[in-house]
């Protein structure tokens, strides 16, 4: 409990985490009300309520983002030291990190769906959109989960490579990039690497025969969590701080 | 019992050898100084008795124990490696609550330490803001915080102004007093010659002493600074006793090796000569650790 309550100080008492949250939420905002705004109304309609889900790429770069920050930060700024010799069972701090992550994971996904589902639903009915209840449903459920997991997908692969730069920028290129490419060029593969599963699991339309189903998408992302989750906490222990 | 024990500790980095066959005591109640110069195994060493890398052999206890195996660590240990081990954009009250938290200490205590370590006006503002005098004073403050029985402080004096410094010199010899252990870094003697009780000098990874202050300064072969009116004649008296005698730069003084202040400062009251200054030059460890070694750089 100590370090849980000493991880979730050190999230919310620096301002990264809220401007990362507010920088979230603005852009999200705009994106779902200009998305909705000003698509043709026809498309609209095609599209159902998987328009709303477009900017859930954008807004994994935060969540993950912030995710990467409560593992990294700890090398980045030396506070290491001080965690790891106050709780010499070392596991127990990343494994309060994830739970720190999975908290505010969980609010930040709420978060961004209630300004996703409040300003981008009242567009769509104001123009006369209507939305099918139950594809609604699954679709910010898997959004929902989506952010979570990429929040949690931040903290394990933090507390595998340590260094913060090299973190980001590694989890920009699986979320944003090497699918993508993978798939561009042919391969298979690409539909199992973090940034298609959460296309998957966010019911992206259209695009069923490259990617894996909506619970697929889910499980492989999970997955993806829990193995780096466990390699972050035995390497920790492993490692020296120096 | 030696509150911390360090026995034929080596820590190898692949062809680095940091510290090699170390082996020293720290006792209760006393301040000791952990000399050497950078790069010579100091922190390295720290960190092995921290528990944060493992010796490659020998060990490094505290209280009888490695520290991973001490039930409560912050109880035991409070230590302060590098004052820049800082989220600079917590306040310095928020940095000491993430530690307090997790080591199960209430926030009263909090700013019961910032008060000890006079942060309390600063204790709300962000520490990217704070002087490196500032930053050391909460380090120790963070040290503090589980009121331990050992501390293990890595170069606190550094960056300290000289009231800072005095300010150090009072709380570690009070910390000391009341039946702490307390171990301090340094590379530079003249910061930490006024607050040690004991000292362990190491270089290039091993032992090079260890024993009470005054061991250290005896047997001093610092150069000597003199200056007389009678520069000349004094000179002339000390080349034939033996000494060797450089120029200082100023026509009044000079510099003489390989003779002690005693032996000067009696020649030159023989012979009836003025003299208006008598000291040994100031000299960082490092010189005294090459007279002591005979070695030439710890560069490995």
């Amino acid at each position: 409990m100590n370090a849980l309550k000493s991880e979730w100080l050190k999230l919310v008492s620096v301002r990264t985490t809220w401007a990362l949250l507010v920088a979230m939420i603005l852009i999200e905002g705009l994106t779902a009300g200009l998305v909705t705004g000003l698509s043709d109304v026809d498309d609209l309609r095609t599209r159902d309520v998987a328009t709303l889900a477009n900017g859930t790429k954008l807004a994994i770069v935060f969540m993950f983002t912030l995710g990467a920050l409560l593992s990294t930060n700890e090398f980045r700024h030396g506070t290491a030291n001080s965690t790891f010799v106050v709780t010499p069972k070392r596991e127990r701090v990343i494994a309060a990190k994830l739970v720190v992550g999975l908290v505010v994971g969980i609010a930040g996904a709420l978060l961004y769906i209630a300004v996703n589902a409040g300003l981008g639903l009242s567009i769509l009915s104001s123009r006369g959109v209507d939305v099918d209840a139950d594809t609604a449903v699954d679709t910010y459920l898997g959004v929902g989960i989506g952010l979570v997991l990429g929040c949690l997908f931040g903290v394990a692969l933090g507390a595998l490579l340590r260094n913060q730069i090299l973190t980001v920028v590694t989890g920009m290129v699986l979320f944003l990039l090497a699918g993508t490419a993978a798939l561009f060029i042919g391969n298979d593969v690409g539909q199992y690497f973090p940034g298609e599963s959460l296309l998957a699991l966010n019911g992206t339309p259209g695009a069923d025969d490259v990617l894996l189903s909506q619970t697929e998408g889910g499980l492989v992302l999970g997955a993806y969590c829990v193995v780096l989750g466990a390699l972050g906490m035995v390497l920790t222990r492993q490692r020296e701080i120096s | 019992m030696a509150e911390i024990a360090v026995q034929r500790l080596t820590k190898r980095y692949g062809e680095t050898l940091a510290v090699d066959d170390l082996s020293f005591t720290v006792d209760a109640g006393r301040v000791t100084g952990f000399l050497g110069p950078n790069g010579s195994g100091k922190s390295t060493t720290l960190r092995a008795l921290l528990g944060l890398i493992r010796p490659t052999s020998g060990t490094a206890l505290v209280m009888g124990r490695p520290f991973h195996e001490l039930e409560k660590p912050v109880e035991a240990v409070g230590a302060a490696l590098d004052a820049h081990d800082v989220h600079p954009g917590r306040s310095g009250r928020g940095h000491l609550r993430t530690i307090a938290a997790a080591a199960g200490i209430p926030n009263s205590r909090v700013d019961e330490v910032l008060d000890m370590v006079e942060l309390t006006p600063a204790r709300d503002r962000r520490v990217k803001g704070y002087s490196m005098g500032m930053r050391q004073r909460l380090a120790l403050g963070a040290a503090l915080l589980g009121d331990p029985k050992i501390l293990m402080l890595d170069e606190p004096a550094n960056g300290l102004d000289p009231q800072g410094m005095r300010w150090l010199r009072d709380i570690l010899v009070a910390l000391a007093a009341e039946g702490r252990a307390v171990l301090i870094s340094s590379h530079v003697l003249s910061e930490v010659e006024q607050t040690v009780d004991s000292v362990v000098v190491i270089g290039a990874g091993r032992l090079v002493m260890q024993g009470s202050l005054a061991d250290l300064v005896k047997g001093d072969r610092r150069p000597i600074l003199v200056r007389s009116p009678q520069a000349d004649e004094l000179r002339a008296l000390l080349v034939q006793a033996g000494a060797s005698v450089g120029p200082d730069g100023r026509p009044d003084a000079m510099i003489v090796h390989r003779s002690s202040l005693e032996t000067v400062g009696t020649l030159a009251a023989e012979h009836g000569i003025a003299i208006f200054e008598l000291t040994h030059e100031r000299a960082t460890l490092e010189d005294r650790f090459l007279e002591l070694t005979g070695e030439s750089g710890n560069v490995r």
